[in-house]
């Protein structure tokens, strides 16, 4: 991977600053009010905004596992979704690898998207009438590689994945467990310096997802990927992540290891989380 | 206790929803909700003022049943009491009787003069009055009638009201429980809106009562007083717009025809113009390749009939004709549902367009098309495109729209473009529907053929019209078992995807 001075220089691989999310017609009236102290509902009533995240910032150094834990509508797909830019902030920084993102041409960022950030979705998002192979092989194929790379990209990912073999099945016929699997393929394809996992494991059973957070902790520690992890299971989050930040209403509550968060819990919302974790 | 005290929020909830009557319609909607069955039980509100207790409580479906239903009564009872029942028979009646007498008094006059035909006048006019005598029994008799129509009147009216009253409460009651999801439906018993429902229906049965019950009624209660010089006038100017774009936009007019002649021309060197075994044998080949051997069974068997029958060249025709105009609906179909598709407020604007191509009777756009273009076959060829445009158009935007938000992303996430997401994407997913968009428009294309024939595109439809000009019964079945055939090959063809 080619990496100039000023990418080595930082090991913050992506690092998010004061970013908002303002959702709504009047995102920019809505922001001002937000930020100078008026309330979500309030700003919900009074200018049909919703805030999805607020004033967040946070650094992923490169080759940890960063977990983003929150429940559901708390604004970790929307803040994970930044990173990439699938979603414009209303307002904030996104630098991936010193690079402000948010400066990028569209086909630049396209570029990025398709060499450097690889994501997993929570319901796999592979298309249905490719077979997996062609589906492990889109991000190489976007980048125009030559079939022969795109086989063998494929193929290689596949492998990783545990899944050599299943390249002509099309998806359909796979359980979900191993439909993840492909996805997690796909993002592996072509070899970009981060992931992003939008609640990888959320849509599997309790086993499958055990099975997948061990292969995925393995597979992790070779391929060395800076990593988002999003969940909404603080059980999944100690166990993955290298650091968490726990949000709540769009907003980042606490940053820091597993550890940290169990012992010194920033206040009583995280306190009840981490209540039932043993030890 | 907090029993008693949701029954009071309950009774403040439906004193809100009632507007007037809390206690009673609080008592009635518990009891309601705690009966198992149907419990009978008569508002008295509803009984007395029927519909117009429903409007003015706003059950609008229930009132306008009631008001029909009451107006009938109604009518019953006004022709019971005033009508004039019997009156025309009994005039009729009345004629005869002088006729008779008349008649009776010329044949004693010519008896007494020795005339032959004396007797057979005496009878003639015996008749006539024999026939007065029937008409005046007829009279009494329905003038005797008049009680049973106020009875039955009375009986349906009494019906209505008890119905109203019956089911009242329960509609008002369901009719609470949306409220309650949803405090913008109209609520309470504002005096405006029981005038309304007096007014309306007290001038309604005023008027209908006198329609039915007067002797004699204004024209103008039985015939809108129309005007027709304005549908005149306009229907002139729109001859003189139509005119004035044909003369003005002429050149662009026989462009649009010399395109349509382009593709026709190649479809009809392909279809007609090549030797019949060579395109029996393509199409039979690729009915066997696309859609499997029993299709080309059938192909065969459909091509058969057409052949033998004499319809080859005609059907050929027909084909290339529908085949012109389908390669043109999709060409432009698709890619209008697949921007309506992704675009909402574009789909909002043709939506009302498409609606308006389906449900035109063809016969109107046929006017405007020969103004346009003459007759012939690129004139059939626009006309059948109006028709068969939409379900391509809609089932393509359908299959677009349906396409996962998911799957998009997920694509988009790893740096596809739009060209990406439209061909890679979006189109195959969307392909299902795209095809049964496709199927659809190619068999309303085909129903037009016969349609089109009329402004003097050749082909099967012809031999239809003809056989309708002259009540060929024989030659218009197999004529349209001919279209028929066409189009079931088309179908399956088009439609088929063989096992492989």
């Amino acid at each position: 991977m080619p990496l100039d001075g000023a990418e080595q220089a930082t090991d913050d691989v992506v690092r998010l600053e004061s970013v908002w999310k303002i959702f709504g017609a009047r995102a920019d009236e809505a922001l001002t009010a937000a930020k100078s102290g008026v309330d979500k509902p309030d700003i919900l009533r009074e200018f049909d905004c919703v805030v999805g995240v607020a004033d967040a910032s946070l650094t992923v150094r490169r080759g940890e596992i960063f977990c983003v834990m929150g429940l559901s509508g708390s604004g970790k797909s929307t803040l994970v979704r930044h990173v990439n830019r699938l979603l414009e902030p209303t307002a904030g920084r996104v630098l991936i690898e010193g690079e402000d993102i948010l400066a990028k041409s569209d086909a630049e960022l396209r570029r990025i998207r398709a060499t450097r950030v690889g994501m997993v979705f929570q319901n796999f998002g592979l298309l249905p009438h490719r077979t997996v192979r062609e589906n492990v092989s889109l991000p190489l194929e976007i980048q125009g590689a030559t079939l022969k790379r795109q086989y063998d990209s494929a193929e290689a990912a596949l492998a990783k994945v545990e899944l050599a073999g299943w390249g002509d099945r099309s998806p359909a016929s796979l359980s979900g467990g191993m439909r993840q699997r492909v996805g997690l393929a796909r993002a592996l394809a072509a070899d970009p310096p981060i992931l992003l996992m939008d609640e990888p494991f959320s849509a599997l059973d309790p086993l499958i997802r055990r099975q997948l957070q061990d292969q995925f902790l393995q597979l992790s520690k070779e391929v060395r990927k800076t990593t988002m992890f999003i969940t909404h299971d603080l059980d999944e989050a100690i166990r993955i992540g290298t650091r968490i930040a726990i949000m709540k209403d769009g907003v980042i509550v606490q940053i820091g290891t597993p550890d940290e968060i169990i012992r010194n819990p920033a206040d009583d919302y995280v306190a009840e989380f981490v209540a039932n974790i043993p030890g | 206790m907090a029993g008693k005290d949701s029954e009071q929020e309950f009774k403040e909830l439906v004193s809100e929803f009632v507007g007037r009557g809390g206690g009673y319609y609080a008592e009635r909607f518990l009891r309601i909700s705690e009966s198992e069955g149907r419990v009978a039980h008569f508002n008295p509100w509803a009984l007395a003022f029927g519909p117009v207790w429903l409007g003015g409580r706003s059950l609008w479906a229930a009132f306008w049943a009631a008001f029909i239903v009451e107006a009938f009564a109604l009518v019953l009872i006004g022709i019971g009491w005033f009508g004039d029942l019997g009156s025309e028979v009994l005039a009729k009646a009345e004629r005869l009787e002088a006729q008779a007498a008349e008649r009776m008094e010329r044949a004693e006059a010519a008896i007494a003069e020795g005339d032959s035909l004396g007797e057979n006048m005496k009878r003639s006019a015996e008749a006539i009055a024999g026939a007065a005598e029937k008409a005046r029994a007829e009279a009494a008799a329905m003038r005797g009638s008049a009680p049973r129509y106020l009875a039955w009147g009375f009986a349906v009216l009494l019906a209505v009201r008890v119905a109203c009253a019956a089911f009242g409460d329960a509609a008002l009651a369901r009719r609470f429980r949306r409220w309650r999801a949803n405090r913008a439906i109209t609520h309470g018993l504002p005096p405006q809106r029981v005038l309304f429902a007096a007014a309306l229906t007290a001038f309604s049965y005023a008027l209908t009562v006198y329609r039915f019950t007067a002797a004699e009624i204004p024209s103008w209660m039985t015939e809108f007083p129309a005007a027709t010089e304005i549908r005149n006038a306009v229907s002139i100017s729109i001859d003189e717009g139509v005119r004035s774009v044909a003369d003005g936009l002429g050149f662009m007019f026989n462009s649009v025809t010399a395109g349509i002649n382009g593709v026709l021309n190649l479809m009809e060197v392909c279809l007609v113009s090549t030797p019949w075994p060579v395109v029996m044998l393509g199409i039979l080949a690729i009915a066997w390749q696309v859609a499997g051997p029993r299709v080309a069974i059938f192909s065969s068997a459909a091509l058969a009939y057409l052949a033998v029958l004499g319809f080859w060249e005609k059907s050929m025709a027909t084909v290339a004709l529908l085949g012109t105009a389908a390669f043109l609906c999709i060409a432009i179909g698709i890619p209008i549902g697949i921007w309506c598709g992704r675009n909402p407020r574009v789909y909002a604007i043709i939506r009302p367009i498409l609606d308006f191509m389906q449900t035109m009777p063809a016969f109107v756009y046929l006017i405007p098309v020969v103004a346009f273009f003459g007759i012939g076959k690129p004139p059939g060829i626009i006309a059948t495109l109006v028709f068969g445009m939409p379900p391509v158009v809609r089932l393509t935007a359908l299959g677009i729209s349906g396409v996962p938000a998911e799957i998009r992303e997920a694509a988009t996430a790893y740096g596809a473009d739009r060209r990406f997401l439209l061909f890679k994407v979006d189109i195959p997913l969307a392909m299902p529907s795209i095809m049964a968009g496709v199927n659809q428009t190619l068999l309303m294309c085909l129903s037009m053929v016969v349609i089109a024939s009329l402004i003097g595109a050749k082909g099967l439809g012809e031999d239809v019209l003809s056989a309708l000009q002259y009540a060929a019964v024989g030659q218009g079945i197999l004529a349209g078992f001919a279209i028929l055939m066409c189009a079931i090959v088309l179908d399956r063809i088009v439609q088929g995807r063989a096992p492989d």
